[in-house]
């Protein structure tokens, strides 16, 4: 069983981002767009502590999913979230692996993904929010609510998948 | 320049966005069907959802119910006094409705635009990324949803089905910006008076109810319904109420701002409406 948790964890949080935004979508979400990135986190740190194909791996194949399910926008998140998996592998040739700069770069990930994903809803004419209201609607609410639950959530995942990693160097 | 190719890395980076680009243009063309792969991959996720979905919705609606208790008296009150009215109104609509149907009778005009067949779905999920609101609900081809069909909630007009896959289906709600999205209303009066919705203004949370004469009077308050004469949609849902209205940027025409009848932020249960009389002329093609 436990060969599967890593594929189980990403799939669980994937499906928990939409039943998310359906349950929570009350009225204090709609002054302020609250987006969850859950699944952008946890493959940020599959990346830092479990390996960067991996990464990769889980990142676009779940990118894919997102599109197809929820957004009809074929490619747009496959292709980033391939991108963010391999950059931050890179980026970690020069921190040092541990849980502060994973959530840090977990949470540079997002402001990187909102503001590309900002960027091609404007050319394809998907939305008419202006910058600023993408800023402070949108951007810092996420970026807020993101850091407090990455802040809790950073260490016991750290563990959790390091755990998993040396579990399957055993086998 | 040639070792600039020589890197692989580039070459793929420069491959993969012309391949993006190419399935972006590709999903934003106006399709009418999903290809299999997506409807097979969605159905699949779907299927997985909606058992992650019930727990979930469990636990939430306990916390639901706990706020609704403290409201349960002072709402109890105001039920009270309208439940009077109701009777009233009930009464007026039973006679109503009978002479209509007599009415008919004489004409010989059975069908009409205000008849549809409805079909229940449950909300299991919705748009995670909050660009386009879009809902994911448990019903699909197999029960007979199309593209484009009406969805509403007992209080209203909530949106359209934008895509169909065999077991699930994607309903884009009317706050979504989509120019293609055009509902022909009329505002209920003494003399309905005819326009299309077009669009949303997030910011006053209200539909934008366009193309009304420049002479029409319109009053705050008044009812706002689907005409029918879009040609998907039954006539009669109840979209919402005039909020303001203004003359447009030429002065042509005036821009109603409608304040939508249902809410859009908390919806668990829909209604995806069929119309009668396509259904009839579906039968006799058949035939």
């Amino acid at each position: 069983m436990k060969k599967f948790f890593l594929p189980f964890l990403v799939t669980m949080v994937f499906l928990f981002e939409s039943v998310f935004v359906e349950l929570f979508s009350e009225k204090w979400f709609q002054s302020y767009l609250f987006v969850p990135r859950f699944l952008l986190v946890v493959l940020v740190f599959v990346t830092i502590f479990v390996g960067q194909t991996d990464g990769m791996m889980y990142g676009f194949l779940f990118g894919f999913l997102y599109d197809i399910v929820y957004t009809e926008i074929l490619g747009v998140y496959a292709f980033i979230f391939t991108i963010v998996a391999y950059l931050t592998a890179k980026a970690m040739k020069i921190f040092h692996t541990n849980s502060f700069t994973a959530s840090f770069l977990a949470l540079t990930a997002i402001v990187f993904v909102e503001f590309y994903v900002y960027g091609i809803q404007l050319i394809v004419g998907g939305t008419t929010m202006t910058f600023s209201a993408f800023l402070n609607d949108r951007l810092f609410p996420t970026v807020f609510v993101h850091t407090i639950l990455v802040l809790l959530f950073a260490y016991p995942l750290k563990q959790k998948l390091l755990q998993w990693t040396a579990y399957r160097r055993e086998n | 320049m040639p070792q600039f190719f020589l890197n692989k890395r580039l070459i793929l980076l420069l491959v993969s966005i012309i391949i993006l680009v190419a399935l972006i243009g590709f999903s934003l063309k106006d399709r009418q069907h999903l290809t299999w792969p997506e409807k097979f991959v969605k159905d699949a996720v779907v299927f997985v959802q909606s058992l992650v979905h019930q727990p979930a919705q469990l636990v939430a609606g306990f916390f639901e119910n706990v706020n609704d208790l403290r409201n349960t008296y002072e709402e109890n009150k105001r039920l009270k006094a309208r439940l009077e009215k109701y009777v009233l109104l009930e009464t007026e609509v039973q006679s109503l409705k009978k002479e209509n149907e007599q009415l008919r009778e004489l004409l010989d005009k059975k069908e009409s635009l205000r008849d549809f067949v409805a079909i229940q779905a449950t909300v299991i999920g919705r748009n995670p990324d909050r660009w386009q609101e879009m809902l994911i609900v448990n019903k699909g081809e197999q029960h007979g949803v199309k593209k484009d069909m009406a969805v509403i909630t007992p209080r209203g007009l909530v949106g359209k089905v934008r895509s169909v896959s065999p077991f699930s289906s994607n309903v884009q709600l009317l706050s979504a910006l989509d120019r293609k999205n055009r509902i022909s209303a009329f505002v209920q009066g003494k003399e309905n008076v005819f326009g299309l919705i077009e669009g949303y203004d997030a910011e006053r949370e209200a539909l934008l109810l366009k193309r009304i004469p420049y002479d029409a009077k319109i009053k705050k308050g008044q009812n706002v319904l689907t005409s029918g004469l879009g040609g998907i949609f039954p006539k009669g849902l109840v979209i919402g109420k005039v909020m303001d209205v203004v003359p447009d940027e030429y002065g042509l025409t005036q821009i109603v701002y409608v304040k939508p009848a249902a809410n859009f932020y908390d919806i668990d249960d829909v209604i995806i409406v069929k119309r009668k009389i396509d259904e009839l002329q579906e039968e006799e093609e058949k035939r």
